[in-house]
């Protein structure tokens, strides 16, 4: 029973363990994640500035919608890797005060990590002429 | 019904503690994006229908998940009652089998219906087996025999197509509802699969 009650306990606990967890112990990220990530390594932004920037990176093939980018960025507050700035107003986006969202320091250890890991999948494929040796 | 009613309708898909901490600003990001989009198209609602069905889900998963020890508790009693209740019918469909097996051994005897009665006698005793591996907190174990038991009963419903409705219920019922059980609370990625 303990360990299936383990189980069960584990999408309540995790966030505790989390705090002393190294970088790697987080990935593969989710896709959304990533984006949510590389867009905040930018600087401090609201949702709607994630969005149109994860979209604008991706060249629209990556979308995320209300219940997708809020349901990411709880997780990543959660984890520790996202914390939240000072709620304004943006003055592009009329006088709504909008919660803004930044990386931090692990946040950013873990996107470096990602990053790595990717560079050496695209690396490994380049090798084996899957890919050329630029981008095209 | 505007645009933004429809959406605040489709918040509560959501559960309520994520609407109260993220529903004013997913609202926000609604209006955004109707300032930005024509409402009026199918592809726009067919883009928020997609990003609801998606995360909504998850996050009540995630709720239920994060609702603690008292959830955990109230699982734990479950499987412990759903365990005993298992030993139980795995002993009472030995006693049954062979019950079956002295009142159906007076008359003539067809090999089908005595393999069936085997393959019922060994899918009860694995049904017994893993409600004991469930009680010893071994779930892997629990998850094959029940698995077994399953594949064991269908075989003996297919070799006597006269087996009662309650025992095809409780024989082929029973494991599978625990196995669900045992499968469904998986570790969770810490950051989702979104």
């Amino acid at each position: 029973m303990g360990a299936i009650v383990s189980e069960a306990r584990e999408g309540a606990i995790v966030t505790k363990r989390q705090a002393g967890r190294p970088p790697e112990a987080f990935l593969p990220l989710p896709p959304a994640t990533f984006h949510i990530l590389l867009a905040l390594a930018d600087g401090e932004l609201h949702g709607y500035a994630i969005m149109k920037g994860v979209a604008a990176r991706s060249e629209g093939s990556v979308r995320l919608g209300p219940g997708t980018l809020y349901g990411s960025l709880k997780r990543l507050l959660e984890a520790g890797l996202v914390e939240e700035g000072a709620e304004r107003a943006d003055p592009e986006r009329g006088d709504e005060r909008r919660r803004y969202y930044r990386m931090t320091p692990l946040g950013l250890s873990v996107v470096r990590a990602e990053a790595r890991r990717l560079d050496a999948l695209v690396r490994a494929a380049r090798r084996k002429k899957l890919i050329g040796e630029r981008p095209a | 019904m505007s645009a933004e009613d429809i959406y605040r309708l489709l918040l509560r898909a959501y559960p309520p503690d994520f609407r109260a901490e993220y529903g004013r600003e997913m609202m926000l990001l609604f209006r955004d994006q109707c300032r930005e989009s024509d409402v009026r198209t199918v592809g726009f609602w067919a883009r928020v229908l997609y990003d609801v069905a998606r995360s909504a889900p998850v996050l009540r998963v995630d709720a239920w998940h994060s609702g603690g020890i008292e959830n955990t508790r109230t699982v734990e009693v479950i499987m412990k009652l759903d365990a005993m209740l298992t030993v139980l019918l795995g002993v009472f469909g030995i006693v049954n089998a062979v019950v079956e097996w002295v009142a159906g051994s007076k008359g003539a005897i067809d090999g089908r219906y005595v393999l069936a009665v085997v393959l019922a006698v060994f899918a009860s005793v694995l049904l017994l087996g893993a409600g004991a591996a469930i009680l010893l907190r071994r779930p892997q174990p629990a998850r094959v025999a029940l698995l077994a038991s399953v594949v064991l009963f269908v075989a003996a419903r297919l070799l006597f197509p006269w087996m009662s409705i309650f025992s095809q219920l409780v024989g082929f019922g029973l494991p599978v509802a625990l196995l669900i059980a045992l499968y469904w609370p998986r570790k969770a990625s810490p950051l989702g699969a979104a």
